[in-house]
């Protein structure tokens, strides 16, 4: 029994468990330290909750590594469709803290469905990638996977979470790139975006019309594609201020509110500033373990999840957040480089989307933080205080352990 | 399945490698500008400048009659709060603030915890602080420390009527309470809810939104000023509620009910709109808030007369001869009936073996159904009654809006009972129902069970033809027609021409409710209806009309007697008051 165990495990990338382990424990000395000044009738602090937490994340860890790969390639798209139903349930029940993200069975945790749409896209993107011996040199083949993403994205986004919504889109570009399309198709995808974004921009509208004009001069597509590609985009950049004008007020306020939360009334400026002077207060070794004034005077707003990083920054200084993001780096290419070595497409193609995931996630969490982005609510794996994240995050280790295969190193 | 290949080009590796390696560097470098670079400053920031936000409360809308008086308005008052990081003896602030506000320190120590949320956040000690006791704390402020005052707007009642009922009250949120809320997160320990009445049916209206406050304290806590790079978030206050009453109608139904258990409702047929509403006895609004006592409060909840009660809304009694044109329309939309066809009525009335009296003993001989309804003869009803069966009297009642919820704009409203013969033969299992029950119900007695409002809503319907609305306080609310009942026009007719008759004729009733205005007619019936808890209640429901102004009356005197000797009289006077108001209103615009 051992023996089969250790069979299976010797292959396996178990470097990924040291950097996990040491990830996990900085969140939970950083929780402890803001649980320090929490009561409760019963004992519970976001730390003892978060310990407990640990168990299903483990669980749900160990599982996926006696799944075998073939199982999880031929059952994903049965997972896929699940998933969706999952992500609409919340909208049956009522709204937890204004939105329909949880699904609440009456017990004191309750569920959001939205964080294993994560791994579950990212797994079924690598299958159908994998399965299609697709030409990746045609445009039109690289649409069908995009729906697979855009689906649950967009019911997130009505949820709404603008956060999570991102995030499951992210990995399509980095796996499209990974199975071979064409940069250039890539930027046909996000040259729309741009062009609507900067539009309400004169300067900035102009730069981009340049370099896209640029880029397409360069690529020398056919000359009717071309043409119409950068016509077309100008005009959709043209159209938006228009379109935006025939909204409703109330529909324009809610879509700026949407990505711009610093628009709204309970000021994300302050939490911002608030965040700001924590980290630079904390200096190169940090106050220490429960001396953070701005985090235990409650000046930290979601300390726990969203600014957690902040409270690092505070008590254990820029020591300490410059080792986790070395480990975190580390942890990065580490995946990449086993996603490289894969033998097969399929567990190549899980590693590079789950890293894309963890990647989004440590961005836009410590670029929040520090002041770079609109504050955008979205959680630093392993670290932040959460139930169904701790326990996709580690169902994702799993899935790097299982499809990472150092063998062949 | 996983056969395909996994063809990587070492270069597409490299650049996965290189984002990463920047994204990274980027992270890193942004980590160092913030924490080593710009140390000094974020470190004299924290220390120095801390930044505090403090949400400011938003002062409740008004409540408003008709034309724009207060009846519900805000005043400020003091709260003093604690923070119990910076509290450093506590034991010596209380017994400083003890001394100042002359409040005892079990009290003071009892709320501390009562509002207790956290060690960083304010928890109020005590609230209502007059200005005496505000400049003595202002004089020891140096002996105190992490002891403020904030200012809370609070709920007054300058209008001088009760009318507790309708305009309900506000409660402040307390822990338990916030677990058990829907929508907990637009609230906060120590904000206030609307609890009963307009206040809670209208507080998403009422209630404003908080705003932020934002304030530097120096590292002991204190505050030193305002951000600079922040605005302060201003509370918006809650919109104003103008209700339908009308003040001084109200008041003075209340003075002439003030002597009575029992209810005053007036109400516009036209509209639905409510223009006095007193449930008697009733209690000044103002209890709830201020410092009334436990033994005050225990007075008002053991008093045997009820006054928490409202009574128009969930009072439940016998409508008596109220009910008489509910037998009067099925007679006549059934054809049972010639309008001139005369019953006899001896005083007494013999039905199996139960004996039925008349009212007026010597009996009133021959007489047809005008007559019978306006001076309200029994005898020729036990009789009429048989005519129609108990479904056809069940499903007009119904028709008419008893036994549902009429959908005014309170909290908590009774559908009274109407009973069914399914009902009766439950209720009466070894009998039950009989013909012997249809004769009680025809005079509004037994099973059959109204609220005040119900027969507001029953006499607006006979006095619009059917084309009434849901009564409703919110003076700004579209009306929701009631259901629509189809009746002949002749029926109709009929109907309010008895109900002018019991009024007018010099042997009806009702003749103490007509104030004799030239142009206005009354109409109405009056009620004696039995009931089990003593003296016989009075009722009298009934409109008066002026051209096209209208305004229907429910006077109902627990125990008082005679309907048309207690209750009608009351009628007079609102009847009165609205309309030589209104004729005066005329004169003026001439």
């Amino acid at each position: 029994m051992l023996k089969t165990v250790y069979n299976q495990t010797s292959d396996m990338p178990l470097s990924i468990i040291i950097f996990t382990t040491m990830l996990t424990i900085l969140g939970l000395i950083s929780l402890f330290s803001i649980s320090m000044d929490q009561f409760d009738e019963v004992g519970i602090t976001t730390f003892t909750k978060q310990l407990f937490f640990l168990i299903p994340a483990f669980v749900g860890f160990i599982t996926i590594l006696f799944i075998p790969k073939y199982m999880i390639h031929k059952y994903i798209y049965f997972a896929y469709s699940l998933m969706l139903m999952l992500i609409l349930t919340p909208f049956l029940f009522e709204t937890i803290a204004g939105t329909h993200r949880w699904i609440n069975f009456g017990l004191p945790v309750s569920i959001q469905p939205s964080e294993f749409a994560k791994l579950i896209v990212v797994v079924a993107l690598a299958r159908y990638l994998s399965d299609h011996n697709l030409q990746m040199k045609r445009f039109m083949t690289i649409l069908f996977p995009i729906l697979i993403a855009l689906i649950p994205a967009v019911i997130v986004l009505q949820q709404p979470d603008l956060g999570t919504a991102i995030i499951l889109l992210t990995p399509i570009l980095p796996m499209l790139y990974w199975v071979g399309a064409r940069p250039f198709h890539l930027f046909i995808l996000v040259a729309p975006l741009l062009s609507i974004a900067t539009a309400f921009h004169t300067t900035s509208f102009t730069l981009w019309a340049i370099v896209m004009g640029s880029i397409i001069y360069l690529t020398q597509p056919r000359l009717f594609f071309g043409v119409m590609l950068y016509f077309g985009n100008i005009f959709l950049g043209l159209l938006s201020p228009f379109l935006w004008n025939s909204l409703r007020p109330y529909q324009q306020k809610r879509i700026l509110t949407l990505f711009n939360p610093e628009l709204d009334p309970l000021g994300a400026a302050y939490q911002t500033i608030q965040s700001k002077v924590a980290i630079g207060s904390g200096g190169f070794f940090g106050k220490g373990l429960g001396s953070g004034t701005q985090t235990h005077l409650k000046f930290l707003p979601v300390q726990e999840s969203d600014f957690i990083v902040s409270v690092i920054g505070e008590e254990f200084g820029f020591i300490t957040i410059a080792i986790m993001l070395i480990v975190f780096l580390i942890f990065m290419l580490k995946i990449v480089k086993l996603a490289f070595l894969a033998k097969e497409r399929f567990p190549g193609l899980v590693l590079i989307g789950i890293a894309t995931i963890f990647m989004a996630h440590v961005f836009v969490n410590t670029a929040m933080s520090t002041g770079m982005i609109p504050v955008k609510g979205l959680p630093l794996p392993f670290i932040s205080a959460g139930g169904s994240f701790l326990l996709s995050c580690f169902i994702m280790i799993g899935l790097i352990m299982k499809m990472g295969d150092e063998s062949i190193e | 399945m996983l056969k395909s290949k996994n063809l990587v080009p070492k270069s597409r590796f490299l650049v996965a490698n290189s984002v990463i390696i920047i994204v990274f560097s980027i992270l890193l470098i942004r980590f160092f500008h913030i924490q080593v670079y710009g140390h000094n400053e974020y470190k004299i920031r924290a220390d120095n400048n801390r930044i505090r936000a403090i949400p400011t409360a938003a002062p409740r809308g008004l409540i408003l009659d008709r034309y724009g008086q207060i009846l519900v308005d805000n005043y400020p008052t003091y709260i003093l709060t604690g923070l119990p990081n910076e509290m450093d003896n506590e034991n010596w602030n209380f017994s400083v603030i003890s001394a100042c506000t002359a409040i005892d320190t079990t009290i003071l120590i009892d709320n501390f915890d009562r509002y207790f949320r956290g060690r960083f956040i304010p928890s109020r000690i005590t609230r209502d602080l007059t200005f005496e006791q505000l400049s003595c704390i202002e004089e020891h402020k140096h002996e105190l420390t992490g002891i403020n005052y904030i200012q809370f707007p609070e709920r007054s009642f300058p209008s001088g009527v009760n009318m507790s009922h309708v305009l309900g009250y506000v409660k402040e949120i307390d822990r338990s309470l916030l677990r058990n809320m829907v929508d907990f997160e637009q609230y906060d320990v120590g904000d206030l809810i609307g609890w009963q009445g307009i206040e809670k049916q209208y507080e998403n209206q009422l209630r404003g939104t908080k705003g932020l406050a934002f304030l530097q304290v120096d590292a002991f806590g204190r505050e030193v000023g305002t951000v600079k790079d922040i605005n302060d978030i201003k509370p918006i206050p809650g919109k104003n509620v103008f209700t339908t009453i009308d003040l001084s109608l109200q008041k003075t139904l209340e003075k002439a009910m003030s002597s009575y258990k029992g209810i005053a409702l007036v109400t516009d047929p036209a509209t639905g709109q409510i223009l006095a509403f007193v449930s008697s006895p009733d209690f000044s609004p103002d209890i709830f808030t201020g410092n009334t006592t436990l033994r005050q409060w225990r007075e008002i909840v053991s008093d045997p007369t009820k006054p928490l009660l409202n009574r128009i809304t969930n009072g439940l009694y016998p409508p008596g001869s109220t009910l008489k044109m509910i037998t009067a329309i099925a007679l006549l939309e059934g054809l049972t009936i010639e309008q001139n066809e005369e019953l006899e009525c001896a005083g007494i009335y013999q039905f199996g073996d139960r004996v039925f009296k008349c009212w007026k003993i010597s009996g009133h001989g021959k007489i047809n159904l005008d007559q019978a309804i306006t001076q309200s003869c029994n005898i020729f009803f036990y009789q009429a009654v048989q005519r129609i069966s108990l479904n056809r009297f069940i499903n007009l009642c119904r028709s008419f809006g008893f036994g549902s919820k009429t959908g005014i704009d309170l909290p908590n409203e009774l559908a009274g009972l109407l009973p069914t013969r399914d009902y009766m033969n439950r209720r009466y299992t070894s009998r039950g129902w009989s013909r012997g029950h249809l004769l009680n119900l025809a005079l509004g007695q037994g099973d059959l069970l109204t609220t005040p409002i119900q027969l507001a809503v029953y006499i607006n319907k006979i006095a619009t033809k059917g084309n009434t609305f849901i009564p409703h306080f919110l003076l700004s609310k579209v009306p929701e027609p009631t259901n629509s009942i189809n009746l002949n026009e002749q029926t109709w007719i009929y109907i309010q021409d008895y109900l002018l008759h019991a009024v007018t004729e010099k042997n009806g009733t009702g003749s103490a409710a007509d104030p004799k205005i030239n142009g206005t007619n009354v109409y109405g019936k009056t009620g004696t209806a039995q009931n089990p808890h003593g003296d016989d209640h009075a009722w009298f429901v009934g409109y008066a009309k002026n051209g096209n102004q209208m305004a229907s009356t429910i006077i109902l005197v627990e125990n008082g007697g005679g309907g048309g000797k207690i209750a009608a009289p009351i009628a007079r006077i609102a009847f009165e008051h609205l309309f030589n108001k209104i004729i005066e209103n005329r004169l003026a615009v001439k």
